[in-house]
């Protein structure tokens, strides 16, 4: 266990279950519509002060998740996705074993540290094949996982640039991570969002006063915080949100608004910080391929 | 009763610590009987009171000087005379007048209209451009919820309203700012609003904000309610989450003088680590975005105010 004061720590819905399999890891592109495998722009370099590094797991039994993720290269294509990101010293990404199912950043060393946990996590919560609600078990997966990145990387975020963040920074961290997924289009946004969604619906909320002192927001209102920044963001493409009653309309007629609130902070604090060339190149790149999020 | 129970004792066993103050159910100050209370220690915002008393030390501002000429303010008639009460009340202790001066050094950029109204439910959200506006509605609530008598070593009923009502101002002021400023705000804009208003609260020393981070709290948790299923849809953060928040950014500004909540358990530990942390990035984001529209000469006149009341008298 890393120190409290040493770390801003994501913690993971402790029974959250989550899924398995590939692993994506930036974000971008079409997911469902993968035909042959596709290949990776040339031209994309990755960030040189994003240093990333696989660790050997304690246990056996994350080999297999340390070489799924090793092969999908997703450590490779997050350093690639971060390439517009200009920044004044190095940013370690690693995976390794933690002992919890976990994700979190440590300010004292700008490292991301993603648990093979929290990935073995997913694999298990997820829907073997659809979900009651109609979530698939490779949205969760890989939803969830760029979700448990994205989320981190917004910790890293606020702490390397130096953003005044005003309200719970573990708030402003998901809003880093919901808007980042919906800026790749539709079909990315779809997979990401309800990913990531899912793993927040299916945790259990506070239930004793004490526990909502926790500093993240309970499940049930990280679920609502995604969906709503989807539907703000895209109103055509998360309209069943609302028609299935997923989001309530009296939240519903605030999601504008606060994806609004979300562009202007990013507009304001993270863009000064981007190279706006290398941006539309990440864009435009298929991240998301096919067989991502199977085994 | 669980909670708050532990707080009030907690509170009063730091009673020693703490002044026999003058009451404070003026809220924001002294009303329109200068001179008959206990003369304060330090400069004490008098609006409408040039040459009134005493005050010692630097020589007070003349009212003119004071008070933000682009807040503009008013208290609307309501149209349910039950109300009309509160309304005489607030326009007696001059609540609004006292908030322009407190908003004195904030340099805005165009008019803001802040309110008092019947507003049909317990808050009317601000919309950009709009006025700020206090429900009458919200604060019958604080009043009908503090306790009629002061139960021996609790609170004292006038100090949660107090509290309960600067938070509730500053809040929705706070809002505003965001808006005008076109502040990034990142995080639910609910929760930066209680974060921006408790930090602007414990900016007034220690007695201050002991009193008005307590009476906050305490409304919350008297607020404290079950959450389920949609209720979770909510923008605001459930009543315990703000309680929580409010204690951690008072404990994180000051941990010897809030040492009593985590010693009585009313902060957990594990949270109660973490906020320092908290309180510094609350602070540098107050630093890098409010203070460039703040006039710092007019600040400190603020902040060396006598809000309160608090002081012993000499």
């Amino acid at each position: 266990m890393v120190s409290l004061n040493v770390m801003v720590a994501r913690l993971l819905p402790m029974n959250a279950k989550t899924i398995a399999a590939t692993l994506t890891l930036a974000c971008a592109a079409l997911w469902p519509l993968y035909g042959a495998a596709q290949p990776r722009p040339p031209e994309l370099a990755a960030n040189s002060r994003v240093a990333i590094d696989y660790i050997d797991p304690r246990l056996q039994k994350s080999q297999v998740t340390l070489d799924r993720l090793r092969k999908r290269q997703v450590l490779e294509e997050l350093a690639m996705f971060l390439s517009p990101l200009r920044l004044p010293r190095i940013l370690r990404v690693r995976t390794k074993s933690c002992g919890q199912a976990n994700a979190f950043y440590v300010p004292s060393e700008w490292s991301i540290n993603l648990c093979y946990e929290y990935y073995e996590n997913l694999e298990a919560i997820a829907p073997q094949g659809t979900s009651p609600q109609g979530f698939t078990r490779d949205e969760v997966v890989v939803g969830g996982f760029v979700d448990a990145i994205f989320h981190e990387l917004g910790h890293a975020l606020f702490d390397i640039l130096n953003v005044p963040v005003f309200g719970q920074e573990e708030d402003a961290a998901d809003q880093i991570s919901a808007f980042t997924m919906m800026q790749f289009g539709p079909e990315v946004a779809r997979v990401t969002i309800r990913g990531a969604a899912y793993t927040y619906l299916n945790s259990k909320n506070p239930r004793t006063r004490t526990e909502f002192s926790d500093e993240h927001g309970a499940p049930a209102q990280r679920f609502f915080n995604y969906i709503c920044l989807a539907y703000g963001g895209d109103q055509v493409t998360f309209k069943d949100v609302v028609d299935k009653g997923l989001l309530p309309q009296d939240r519903a007629a605030n999601c504008v608004r606060e994806f609004q609130q979300v562009r202007r902070a990013f507009a304001k604090t993270i863009l000064p910080h981007v190279d706006l060339e290398l941006m539309k190149k990440v864009q435009s790149v298929k991240w998301l391929r096919e067989g991502d999020g199977r085994k | 009763m669980t909670c708050i129970a532990r707080l009030a004792l907690a509170l009063a066993l730091l009673a020693s610590a703490l002044p026999a103050a003058p009451v404070m159910a003026e809220t924001f100050g002294p009303t329109g009987t200068p001179g008959t209370g206990p003369a304060p220690s330090g400069p004490v915002f008098r609006p409408t009171s040039p040459g009134t008393p005493a005050a010692p030390a630097a020589a007070p501002p003349a009212a003119a000087d004071w008070g933000n000429s682009q807040v503009d303010i008013a208290y609307r008639e309501p149209k349910d005379p039950q109300f009309s009460p509160i309304r005489e009340r607030l326009m007696k202790r001059q609540v609004l007048e006292q908030l322009r001066l407190f908003l004195s050094p904030l340099k805005l950029p165009r008019k803001l209209l802040v309110q008092t109204d019947q507003c049909g439910a317990d808050r009317q959200p601000y919309e950009s451009g709009g006025a700020v506006t206090i429900c009458y509605e919200y604060v019958a609530r604080i009043e009908r919820m503090a306790p009629r008598n002061q139960e021996p070593g609790g609170l004292p009923p006038e100090l949660m309203v107090v509290g309960a009502f600067v938070q509730t101002v500053l809040h929705e002021v706070s809002v505003a700012i965001f808006d005008i400023f076109e502040l990034p705000v990142w995080g639910r804009e609910e929760d930066a609003a209680d974060k921006l208003a408790g930090f602007i609260m414990v900016q007034f020393g220690k007695e201050v904000a002991l009193k008005v981070m307590i009476g906050a709290a305490w409304f919350f948790d008297a607020s404290d309610r079950t959450w389920t299923g949609n209720d979770f849809a909510a923008v605001q953060s459930t009543e315990a989450q703000r309680f929580y928040n409010y204690l951690c950014i008072a404990f994180g500004s000051d941990p010897a003088t809030f040492k009593f909540l985590v010693d009585q358990n009313l902060l957990p530990v594990r949270r109660a680590q973490r906020c320092t942390a908290e309180y510094y990035k609350l602070r540098f984001a107050f630093i890098r975005t409010i203070l460039p529209h703040v006039d710092q000469q007019l600040l400190k006149r603020v902040q060396s105010a006598n809000w309160l009341m608090l002081d012993n008298p000499k």
